[in-house]
Parts: structure tokens; C-alpha cells; sequence
């Protein structure tokens, strides 16, 4: 009788490992895939950017620095090979458009154009986006380190070598409010 | 993780949507057989057999294609199209936030401001809004109107949901196909047709057509109200503000009624059309709005 029970309270105990584990697994993979859903933003991003300077050249033929600055952030992201350089390039990019957008204000003809009324419209539309896939990663983040910091995750996760993972931060260079020079 | 958020109530939507099932298929037997032995006679078997294959049919079919004659019940078309941008996109995006695949799309020609969501999982999952809500709302409040739909989809909400329109729905229909019958035509059917048992069975035929429009309203009421709590909020937790949702809901306050089917109308974001005390699908509006103010 007791050797049943001895089973039974093993068996439950190496249910548990498993379930843990799996868990662990499972959550990992999502924040590498919500990462990866970012990355896909902010390549839809990069992307577009040569059209838009195209349609906006003719028209801002004077405002070379803007448009250097553009062009860099963009070569920036295109060539980040990590997560850390991805996401600072791309919020360099972004600061970079909005400054281009706010420029754009006092082009009237440029802003009747088709074309880059539609880049403007879908760039903007990226920008929810990466702010949407940032913070469903974030919340995998999350998840995943209150699962390794509560018991009883916390005794599984040192056993299985899964280790806290880093949030997203916004770089305060992204936070502050474009220069807009004339 | 939303995952492990909502899994109480995916949980429990499962298994109302798994007894759903099989309570309206019970019916629709009973229904049968009873219809049977009231016609009785030669007819008997014919009508068991043919009526089995059909309720069988008809629960299967109803599951795998509900989300299909939700759409097609309010003539909703395909919202592909440049000029439906804005609304894929906020669709994306919200796919984005709350790690669903992106639904597939549909715009429904209303000028009330209203949406909702059917399918029987997230995989197939379809969105609709009426052309009201895209004229009249702004991409924010829209956007609170979208969070809300995904949050039924998450919840597995639109699988019992739509389960009831469609299954249950159509119980309505055949008894009140059959009550007509009986009205109308003869039943001499032999003299073996008029014996007690025969009438006895159609009596219980004809009780079950009466009730069975019952059993619809109440089921009705059993897509509780604490769904649609539940949907306004999770909305929330997509778009990280309830402001949106709430001033939309404040639009729909302006809403008239909408000419739709008593089955599907329980699937709406705002009930569209007035209903008696008892059979209340949504809860009130005014409600709604206070509670997502308080967040």
C-alpha cells in the first residue's frame, strides 16, 4: 500500500518538473517570437523610407540635414544585427521621421501629394505597430519573470537555467520632442 | 500573458459551448422523433432516420460554418480595399497587442454604429462593422470598438456565442415551421394516426414548438451580460486606455434600431434593437460607460 502511494507522490512531483518546464519553454518562445513581430515592423519601416524620401526630395530640396539624418537612422537599422542596436536604430528612425512630418507642415504642395500622403498614412500606421508588438513583448516579459521570481517557478527556473529577461526600454533620446529647425 | 488571463473564462466557454451542443441536439431529436410519432404510420421511420442525419448535419454543419452564416445573415461583405486602411491596420495592430492571428474582415451596410465577432476559434475568427461605426466613429474610439470584439475572440466568447445564434437560432425556426404545418394541412394520416397515442405524441410535439422559441430567449439570456463586462475590459488591456471605447459607447447612445435577426442580435457590440425586460443580451449602455470610467 504505501509503495502506491509513494508512486503516486512521485509521479505527481515529476508531473510538476515537466509542467514547469514546459511552461518556461513555452513563454520563452513566445517573447522571441513577439521580439521577432517588432522586427517586422521596424523592417516595414525601413522599407519604405526610400520612397518617402524620393517623393519628398523634389520638394525639400534645402533640408539636407533632415534628410541625412533619415538616411543614416535608416543604414542604422538596416545594418543592427542585435536586439539592442535594432531597437535604438529604430527609435532614432522614428525621431528622424517625426522631424520630417513636422517640416513637412510648411510645404503645402508636398502635402497635397498623393504619394506622400499615403507614406505618411502607412508610416503612421507602422508606428502603432511597433508600439503594439513592443507591448505584447513586454507583457510576455513579464509574465515570464513573475513566473522565475514566485514560488515555485523561482526553484524551477535556477534548475533549468531560465534567467530574467530585459525589458524593452525607450531611450530617452526617442522620449524628447523633435527638433525642428528651419 | 493573455493567455493565462483569460484562461478561466476560455475554460468556461469551452464546456458551455460543448453542453450547448449537445443540449440543442437532444432537442432537435426530441423534436424529431415527436414529430414522428404525432404523423406516425408509415411515415415513422422515414422521418426518425431523415431527421437524425439532419439534426447530426445540422449541429456539425452550424459549428464548422457559423461563423459564415453569421456573416451572411446582415449581407456583410469583405472589408479588403484601399478605403478600408485605417481599419486594417488598427486590426493589425491590436492582432499585434494581444498575440491573436488578425481576423478576417468584414463591413456589414448600416448607418448605426455597431460591429461584432463570431467563429469558433481565433484561427477562424471573422470581425464585422457596420458602415455607421466607420463614418461615425474616430480611429480612436474605433479602435476601443475593435478591442472589444478581439477580447471575445480571445475569451473564446464568439465560439458559444455564435454557437447559440446558429444552433439555436434555427430550433426556433423549424418549430414554428412545424406549428404551421399542423395549422394548415389535414392530418388524416389513417386511421392507426388516430389513436391515443398519436395525439398524445402530437400534444407533446406541439407543447415542445411552443417552448421551443423559450428555450431560445432564455439561452439568449445565458450569454450573460458578464461577457460583455468582461469584453469592455480586456479591451482595455489591449489599447492601455479606455477612452476610446468609452466615447464610442457614448455615440451608440444615439443609435435607432436596427433591422436585424433575433438570432444574431445578441452577437452585437450594442443591442440593436429594444428588448423586453427579461430577455436584456447587453447590459445597459449607461453602465458599461460607468464602469469603464472608474478604470
Amino acid at each position: 500500500m504505501a509503495t502506491w502511494i509513494i508512486i503516486a507522490i512521485l509521479a505527481v512531483i515529476a508531473l510538476t518538473f515537466f509542467i514547469y518546464y514546459n511552461r518556461f519553454v513555452r513563454l520563452s518562445h513566445q517573447v522571441d517570437n513577439s521580439l521577432a513581430q517588432i522586427n517586422v515592423q521596424l523592417k516595414k519601416r525601413a522599407d519604405l523610407v526610400p520612397n518617402l524620401l524620393n517623393s519628398v526630395k523634389g520638394y525639400m530640396k534645402h533640408e539636407r540635414k533632415i534628410i541625412t539624418e533619415v538616411t543614416e537612422a535608416r543604414k542604422e537599422l538596416v545594418n543592427a544585427r542585435n536586439v539592442e542596436k535594432k531597437m535604438k536604430a529604430g527609435n532614432k528612425l522614428q525621431s528622424a521621421l517625426k522631424s520630417i512630418f513636422a517640416i513637412a507642415e510648411n510645404y503645402p504642395d508636398l502635402k497635397a501629394n498623393e504619394t506622400f500622403l499615403h507614406l505618411q498614412q502607412e508610416l503612421s500606421a507602422i508606428e502603432d505597430k511597433v508600439a503594439y508588438a513592443r507591448q505584447y513583448y513586454n507583457d510576455g516579459i513579464m509574465s515570464y519573470n513573475v513566473m522565475t521570481h514566485t514560488i515555485p517557478g523561482k526553484w524551477f527556473a535556477g534548475m533549468y537555467g531560465f534567467k530574467k529577461k530585459e525589458y524593452l526600454q525607450i531611450p530617452e533620446e526617442a522620449k524628447a520632442v523633435p527638433k525642428v529647425e528651419f | 500573458m493573455n493567455r493565462i488571463s483569460f484562461h478561466e473564462e476560455i475554460k468556461r466557454n469551452k464546456r458551455q459551448s460543448f453542453f450547448l451542443i449537445t443540449l440543442v441536439l437532444i432537442v432537435l431529436l426530441a423534436l424529431v422523433y415527436t414529430i414522428g410519432f404525432a404523423l406516425g404510420g408509415d411515415y415513422f421511420f422515414f422521418i426518425i432516420i431523415f431527421g437524425t442525419i439532419f439534426s447530426l448535419a445540422y449541429v456539425v454543419g452550424g459549428y464548422y460554418k457559423s461563423a459564415d452564416l453569421a456573416i451572411a445573415s446582415v449581407k456583410a461583405k469583405r472589408a479588403t480595399g484601399p478605403e478600408y486602411r485605417e481599419y486594417n491596420n488598427i486590426v493589425e495592430g491590436l492582432a499585434l497587442a494581444s498575440g491573436l492571428p488578425k481576423p478576417k474582415l468584414y463591413v456589414m451596410d448600416n448607418p448605426q454604429i455597431n460591429a461584432f465577432a463570431s467563429g469558433r476559434d481565433p484561427q477562424n475568427a471573422v470581425v464585422c462593422v457596420t458602415t455607421g461605426a466607420l463614418a461615425k466613429l474616430s480611429k480612436h474610439e474605433l479602435e476601443g470598438v475593435l478591442s472589444h470584439e478581439l477580447s471575445h475572440i480571445a475569451n473564446y466568447d464568439i465560439r458559444f456565442m455564435t454557437l447559440t445564434a446558429v444552433l439555436v437560432g434555427m430550433i426556433s425556426i423549424i418549430a414554428q415551421m412545424f406549428l404551421r404545418s399542423l395549422f394548415w394541412s389535414s392530418l388524416g394520416g389513417g386511421g392507426d394516426s388516430r389513436d391515443k397515442n398519436g395525439v398524445i405524441f402530437m400534444i407533446i410535439g406541439i407543447v415542445l414548438a411552443i417552448l421551443a422559441p423559450i428555450i431560445v430567449a432564455l439561452v439568449q439570456l445565458a450569454i450573460s451580460r458578464k461577457r460583455e463586462y468582461a469584453a469592455d475590459s480586456s479591451a482595455v488591456k489591449f489599447t492601455r486606455s479606455p477612452t476610446g471605447l468609452i466615447n464610442a459607447l457614448k455615440k451608440i447612445q444615439d443609435n435607432k434600431p436596427m433591422k436585424v435577426s433575433g438570432a444574431v442580435a445578441p452577437l452585437f457590440l450594442a443591442k440593436p434593437q429594444r428588448e423586453k425586460e427579461w430577455f436584456q443580451t447587453h447590459p445597459p449602455l449607461s453602465k458599461r460607460i460607468a464602469r469603464l470610467e472608474k478604470m
